[in-house]
């Protein structure tokens, strides 16, 4: 595999390959947040949703995940039945832009390489990333767009974040040991050109 | 499932299907900047009625629109609502500056204020515009509209293709997701209501490894049959559906360019020049009976965190 520089692992490369994997992602986060949620209070759900920004992130990285969420819960918004709320996406963009950070830490997943040291550094990246998009993010745009009060959207937000940590973590790592051993069969081949 | 959908994915026969898509995109745009801009219920109520009209002048199929509609009521207005209640009965003051009190419990900690009513009855308005800015949007374009729209507008066409290509793989994910579910059920994995929370969380999980691995095995044919059609070459590109602006677009679009003006001007007038003593403007409050709430006493963790450095 080629070596890339930070910046190209924040980014990502932008390629065919990468924009459809990305609009995949971002419709297979609107169909599971649709149809594989369970709410746990108003506008937050117990989503299994939360896991494509993982897959997205271990493929091409950071800001593909970001676009995925983002343009995903846009989605999800238009076909679940429960109206805009533009505050939420952000916050799920933002948050799934720290799940997805895995390959700039060497976690390159689908070259089968994940391990016990990746997976602390993900629970950080995915505590980080939740409190900041839902503790910090969401509550502001929720203010600014809707004049919501302040203290409900924070405990939504709590709740909301909590249950995203929780199946980010509790299906996320188990996910990611079964992606990285499948492919580490094949990672002993070498590229020709 | 399908009637749930409420996107459309072919143009329908009205004059606002008919709307080239920068007209939609733009028009969406600026409505929603206005209702963001304003919470004074003067401006809102005839926002919405706008969107309303537009709605209405659509023939939608209304069924999925009022689930919709009646959904996000409940979940977000009635709950919300007592939520709010419970947690801050002093949203009233915060955000619209007094307080005419209506009922207290006995030891004061619960109470309903006049103003407190008020503002759930201004986020509601909000809320509701919103609403139907988003549908009356969602109603009249299809995934290439908006794709070519938001690309005149200045987004780059990569981005555009991503919005255009997942709207179009969604009815194919989700059927692959009831074929998985399906068949998993057939071999005993319970994920209806009928299991406890957790089991349905777990077996929700082992749905996800096949889901992920069909959708994510499809990249390469796809990503490949463009790469072959010569996607990606060119700095530009156009769109199939974009047309030369009809009278139809022309008005409208002079229509949007004057709301984005009368938005402007509202914010430079209401916000800077001659600002609202509150957050929110009340009928029966004069601008002498207003007082000032600043965040920190509002909001219970600033509260909190002040209290904590004064010890």
């Amino acid at each position: 595999m080629a070596q890339k520089t930070l910046g190209q692992k924040l980014l990502g490369v932008w390629n065919t390959k990468t924009i459809v994997a990305v609009a995949i992602g971002a419709a297979l986060f609107g169909v599971l947040m649709v149809y594989g949620g369970i709410p746990v209070t108003t506008n937050t759900n117990l989503t299994t949703a939360m896991i494509v920004p993982v897959v997205v992130g271990a493929l091409f990285g950071p800001l593909p995940a970001f676009v995925a969420a983002g343009v995903g819960n846009v989605i999800a918004d238009l076909i679940g039945g429960w109206g805009m709320w533009f505050d939420w996406s952000i916050g799920n963009a933002i948050a799934a832009f720290f799940v997805g950070l895995l390959p700039v830490y060497g976690a390159y997943v689908m070259d089968g390489v994940f391990n016990w040291k990746h997976a602390i550094i993900y629970v950080l990246c995915v505590v980080v990333g939740n409190g900041l998009a839902f503790g910090v993010c969401t509550p502001i745009f929720t203010t600014l767009f809707y004049g919501g009060d302040l203290n409900v959207t924070f405990i939504q937000a709590i709740a909301g974040s909590l249950s995203n940590i929780a199946v980010e973590v509790i299906v996320g790592i188990p996910l990611m040991f079964i992606l990285a051993n499948r492919s580490k069969k094949r990672s002993n081949l070498e590229e020709e050109e | 499932m399908n009637n749930r959908f409420v996107i459309n994915y072919v143009p329908g026969p009205t004059f606002f299907h008919k709307l080239s898509g920068f007209t939609k995109v733009f028009f969406f745009i600026v409505m929603t900047v206005a209702i963001i801009a304003t919470y004074d219920v003067r401006i809102l109520w005839p926002l919405f009625f706008i969107n309303l009209g537009i709605m209405i002048s659509m023939k939608p199929n209304y069924k999925p629109i009022v689930f919709m509609f009646l959904f996000s009521f409940v979940t977000v207005t009635l709950i919300g609502n007592v939520m709010l209640f419970v947690v801050s009965p002093d949203a009233g003051l915060n955000n619209i500056g007094a307080e005419h009190i209506l009922w207290s419990s006995a030891t004061g900690r619960f109470y309903l204020s006049k103003e407190w009513i008020w503002y759930t009855f201004v986020v509601f308005t909000k809320r509701t515009a919103s609403f139907a800015s988003v549908i009356a949007f969602a109603l009249m374009t299809t995934p290439s509209e908006f794709a070519s729209g938001l690309n005149k507008c200045g987004l780059s066409y990569k981005v555009c293709t991503i919005i255009s290509l997942a709207y179009r793989t969604i009815p194919d994910i989700a059927n692959d997701f009831v074929n998985i579910r399906n068949s998993m059920m057939m071999r005993g994995v319970e994920l209806g209501k009928k299991a406890p929370l957790w089991t349905r969380l777990k077996n929700n999980v082992t749905l996800l490894v096949p889901l992920i691995m069909t959708s994510f095995g499809k990249v390469t044919n796809i990503a490949n049959a463009m790469d072959l059609r010569g996607y990606g070459k060119m700095k530009k590109r156009t769109w199939y559906v974009e047309h030369d602006p009809t009278k139809a677009d022309k008005l409208i679009r002079a229509l949007t360019w004057t709301l984005l003006a009368l938005t402007v001007f509202y914010i430079a007038y209401a916000r800077i020049i001659n600002p609202w003593p509150a957050k929110m403007w009340c009928p029966w409050l004069l601008r002498e009976e207003i007082q000032q709430v600043s965040l920190e006493e509002s909001f219970f963790l600033f509260r909190w965190l002040k209290g904590l450095f004064e010890k």
